[in-house]
């Protein structure tokens, strides 16, 4: 389960296809809830997320000790649960798609990239070749919708929450287990990269090799359900003094 | 510890906090089936938390993933894709992520209520039984059962069962009328028996696969990224989607093939041709495993000719296909001429495994028995049978129309097991099996789901004698196609009783006099049957809302009520049909709610059906055998070792154990009692109405990823009904251009029917030829089947929802 090894040298052809229509068409979209754009037109910070950048001295690695380090956990983990029906379902799309066509998927989220305050986020199971199969758009048919459509049902559906922290460690200060096996979850980088979630970004992203520290809670089946109730017996996730 | 599952055994000596933690576990399952009996129950692997996890089967379609469901206080909480099942492996659809949300619709019925006055008021339980008890014991003769392919297998059973034999009619069918019957007589005309011989394990192996008009990604979408995933891993599969409309299935094939409606039949015919002309057949398969038929000629214009047909002679066969050149058919069905010729090399190479998919563009087919049989035909022909990955794969739309409909036969002219109310000797099995005297069930072939529907939307004094229809599991009154005629006329016949048993209010609600809330998927014990022969087992995990109640349970309830009035419901011995006792001989009032579940009836009723499976070697394996796997694809034989064995591949020697030793096929239910399948001859015919004039496109209705069907539970999903909100009517860009309509713009799609208001949609999902609509129709709110035309296949009596002639204009 090592991570993808990108060739340096592939990076300029990236550039170049993610300059064409497909991801000038999805990060406008993106952007659709946005506040309006400035009257003057100014180029809008865009870049790749590509491993490059988390292979950084350790002087400039970008300071992830936030002040409050486990609200900011919990804070990601409500930002993430805001497009999932509950843990474990797949989130929806909240944006606009080109809806036939998967490789505009690709265009953003094969590698992710950031683009004025958006974050693509780097799927985190590009294995799997047909999206649209399990991601939808959170409101579909925008362009067709009018006053006299059906309204939107109601449900009392509660969905599991993760608490996004816990397993059992081995002792203080083993490295922390992975709260959630790995199925559908190979690329780390995804949710704890440098475009990754704030409060679960590590202070060691110089290191790119997460899974030679880091395995899923021994608590888990790696082939039953990928979690639990996350607040495990774990004396550890208090802070440290 | 290696299984899965641990036993009752494997519990006591694992340490205290894991059985802790499996303790809650039982105690779940432990409601779903409290019998004494005590075998092991299975519990399931523990995820460290407070949810308990169990397994079940997907609520939606035939692909049959298997789920795990996650439940905590009594809900259901959290939904998982089975990584230990063989269909999905982990991996689900959009619809399936969210069928956990399915139950939890903020409507759901939970009262029994009678329609007194034009009102509905709510009303006992029993009183609900006594009043349907009451109607039928009136005239027996006048009540028809309408049940469905999402009705679990033991639910399935106790209908067929309380129709049969308990009434000794034969009016009872169900849904997949509307869904598979052309698939079932295909599948007879050629093989002799239903149902697929290949199974999933095809789309792995093949080389080719073809997409014969249905729209796999959106569909059957677990299946198709089975197919297509496999490029990920680095290997090569051509995929040939032939389509009338551009799909997303269209997107990841390699070649698409755009046809004209009934270009089908053209194309399956021109690929024959060119399996002769190319020296592509198999000429000692042929020899030895095929004869080949066509039909004779019709008794009269009214009566189509009988389906066994007649024999002829492989030269007959090839001079009757001789006219289809790949340029007749290029004429006949639109492909391009080379196109099928690339068709014909691939199917007379040997070299390729070639995997034929379908689903509703054959089976909803006035000519859907003819294509089905044409497409095995090919695959006989060219030898391009019964090996990993050649196979010709009918799949379903619906849960267990395989598992429940076909194979417990819960339609008008079918007994369980795939037996045969025509037949004598298979009647005389069923009587013997359910202790019947001779003659007890009845020979008369009941009434096909639009002949009951149809007489029951006519007046009584005017040859309507359906007057009551129970209905189950399924909401005609959407899906029916031409709905004035076959649904809403009941409105205005007061004498007409509509009972139905549903979870939400439905178009078919909106017309019932008695409604019964019921208890859904995971609300009850269950077993469905999937597109590949696999049946699979879930217990109850959750309690139904408010009064809400097994549909079993119902049937049974008023069995019981109808025996005690004397009006039928008993064996040869007197006994009621569905007396169920305990090891000492007590009878179990199972027809009593508050003692339904003091044992697992589910078990009771799928071990008695299980004796009708042998007949023609579907066997079944024993209900405990389904608790332990992620369910088994029959024939299941029991090996000397005691572990059952699933089949996958059918009629193939190193596979199928009922095929005699030493022969690398046969065809053990041939037709022609000669271990023989039977390829078959049938012309290219034009679609019934094709458009004109006044009515110039043509529309073809189908679905969307979102929604499964009716609608009537994804649509109360919020993430699924938000994503695909309504309907729409998809046209082409020079179609919208020359009537004046941008894509938003409001249009009325009309046929000599009926008309519906549509948004159009433009450059969409889905992109069809000139000349072609598309309309899905899942929204309650936009009937499209007030526009579908109800021509059915004369042999399978599926009516085609994918062609006819409307039109189309902007709504001003």
């Amino acid at each position: 389960m090592a991570m993808h090894r990108w060739n340096r040298a592939a990076r300029p052809a990236l550039w170049i296809t993610l300059m064409g229509a497909g991801a000038a068409a999805a990060f406008a979209s993106v952007d659709r809830a946005a506040p309006q754009a400035p009257a003057v037109s100014t180029p809008l910070r865009w870049r790749l997320n590509t491993p490059a950048a988390l292979i950084v001295p350790e002087s400039k690695a970008l300071p992830a000790a936030v002040a409050d380090k486990f609200g900011a956990r919990a804070r990601s983990v409500e930002a993430r649960a805001q497009l999932r029906a509950y843990e474990g379902a797949p989130p929806v799309i909240p944006h606009a798609t080109v809806d036939m066509n998967v490789q505009t998927c690709r265009a953003c989220h094969a590698q992710g990239l950031t683009a004025g305050d958006k974050v693509a986020r780097m799927a985190s199971h590009t294995y799997l070749q047909n999206c649209t199969q399990c991601h939808v758009e959170a409101d579909g048919l925008a362009s067709l919708a009018a006053p006299g459509d059906p309204p939107k049902p109601i449900n009392t559906f509660v969905g599991f929450r993760a608490g996004g922290h816990g397993g059992t460690r081995a002792w203080t200060g083993a490295p922390p287990v992975m709260p959630h096996t790995t199925f559908m979850r190979t690329n780390c980088i995804s949710c704890h990269g440098e475009f990754g979630y704030d409060g679960w970004r590590p202070d060691h992203l110089s290191r790119s090799n997460c899974v030679q520290c880091h395995a899923p809670a021994a608590e888990f089946d790696q082939l039953a359900p990928t979690f639990g109730k996350a607040d495990l017996p774990d004396g550890l996730s208090v802070p440290l003094p | 510890m290696t299984s899965s599952l641990m036993t009752v055994d494997q519990l006591l000596t694992v340490d205290r906090r894991s059985f802790v933690k499996t303790a809650a576990m039982a105690a779940a399952t432990a409601m779903a089936s409290r019998d004494a009996r005590g075998y092991a129950l299975p519990l399931l692997e523990q995820a460290p938390s407070s949810l308990a996890w169990n397994k079940a089967p997907c609520r939606f379609c035939g692909t049959g993933c298997h789920v795990m469901v996650g439940t905590e206080n009594g809900r259901v909480v959290a939904i998982q894709g089975d990584q230990k099942a063989e269909v999905n492996k982990g991996l689900l659809c959009v619809k399936g992520y969210h069928v956990g949300l399915a139950m939890y619709g903020k409507d759901r019925l939970t009262t029994p209520m009678l329609r007194r006055n034009g009102a509905m008021v709510p009303i006992s339980w029993d009183e609900a039984i006594e009043t349907i008890a009451a109607r039928i014991a009136a005239n027996p003769q006048g009540f028809s059962f309408y049940g469905s392919g999402q009705w679990t297998i033991p639910e399935g059973y106790a209908a067929n069962k309380f129709v049969k034999a308990g009434l000794g009619t034969n009016l009872i069918d169900a849904n997949p009328r509307l869904c598979m019957s052309s698939a079932v007589t295909g599948f007879l005309s050629t093989f002799g028996v239903d149902e697929p011989p290949g199974v999933y394990d095809d789309l792995d192996q093949c080389d080719v696969a073809i997409m014969w008009g249905n729209n796999m990604a959106e569909m059957h979408p677990v299946l198709f990224s089975r197919l297509v995933d496999r490029r990920a891993r680095g290997e090569k599969v051509t995929i040939i989607d032939m389509t009338t409309r551009r799909t997303r299935t269209s997107e990841l094939a390699d070649h698409v093939l755009y046809f004209q409606p009934h270009g089908d039949l053209a194309i399956a015919n021109g690929i024959a041709h060119l399996i002769i002309k190319l020296n592509g057949v198999d000429s000692d398969f042929v020899k030895r495993h095929c004869n080949f038929r066509q039909l004779g000629a019709a008794v009269d214009a009214n009566t189509a000719p009988d389906m066994l047909g007649v024999p002829m002679t492989f030269e007959e066969f090839a001079k009757a296909v001789e006219p289809y050149t790949p340029e007749k058919v290029e004429e006949l069905s639109g492909v391009p001429a080379e196109k099928i010729r690339l068709l014909g090399e691939l199917f007379a190479r040997r070299d390729l495994r070639i995997n034929s998919l379908w689903c509703m563009g054959f089976n909803q087919h006035t000519r859907g028995t003819a294509i089905n049989c044409i497409v095995h035909g090919i695959h006989l022909l060219s030898g391009h049978f019964g090996k990993p990955g050649d196979a010709a794969t009918s799949l379903t739309g619906q849960p267990s129309a395989c598992g429940t409909a076909r194979e417990v036969g819960t339609l008008c002219h079918l007994l369980p097991g795939g037996l045969a109310v025509a037949n004598p000797e298979h009647r005389a099995h069923a009587e013997d099996h359910w202790n019947l005297a001779a003659g007890s069930i009845s020979a008369k072939i009941g009434y096909h789901a639009i002949e009951m529907f149809k007489r029951f939307n006519t007046p009584t004094d005017q040859g309507g004698d359906v007057t009551t229809i129970w209905v189950q599991v399924t909401n005609p009154g959407h899906t029916l196609p031409n709905l004035e005629r076959n649904f809403l006329r009941k409105k205005d016949l007061a004498d007409k009783f509509l009972i139905v048993s549903d979870v939400y209010p439905t178009a078919t609600t909106s017309l019932a006099d008695l409604i019964l809330p019921s208890a859904m998927w995971v609300e009850k014990n269950g077993m469905y049957g999937n597109s590949e022969r696999r049946t699979q087992q879930w217990f109850k995990m959750v309690e139904p809302p408010g009064e809400a109640r097994d549909d079993a349970w119902q049937t049974i309830a008023v069995s019981k009520a109808l025996f005690d009035r004397g009006a039928g419901m008993k064996d040869k011995d007197g006994t009621w049909i569905f007396h169920t006792q305990g090891r000492d001989e007590q009878a179990i009032p199972i027809w009593d709610w508050a003692h339904y579940y003091d044992i697992n009836v589910d078990e009771r009723l799928f071990d008695e059906y299980r004796q009708f499976s042998r007949h023609k070697h579907k066997d079944l394996a024993p209900y405990a055998e389904y608790v332990k796997s992620r369910g088994l694809r029959w024939p299941v034989v029991q090996q000397p070792d005691g572990a059952w064995r699933e089949t996958r591949w059918r009629f193939s020697g190193f596979d199928d154990p009922y095929v005699d030793k030493g022969k690398d096929f046969q065809f053990y239910h041939s037709v022609t009692k000669d271990d023989k399948a039977l390829v078959w001859f049938r012309p290219h015919e034009h679609p019934p109405e094709r458009p004109d004039a006044e009515y110039p496109f043509w529309l073809c209705t189908g679905r969307v990823l979102e929604h499964w069907h009716s609608g009537t539970m994804t649509r109360r999903i919020p993430q699924l009904h938000r994503a695909m909100p309504k309907a729409y009517v998809e046209l082409h860009r020079d179609d919208a251009a020359a009537i004046g309509v941008l894509s938003g713009d409001m249009v009325t799609v009309a046929s000599r029917r009926g008309a519906v208001d549509l948004a159009a949609w433009i450059g969409g999902r889905g992109d069809p030829q000139k000349g072609h609509v598309f309309v899905p129709f899942f929204d309650e709110t936009q009937f499209i089947n007030m526009v579908t035309l109800d021509a059915y296949d004369p042999y399978s009596k599926q009516p085609d929802y994918k062609k006819c002639a409307v039109s189309v204009r902007r709504k001003v």
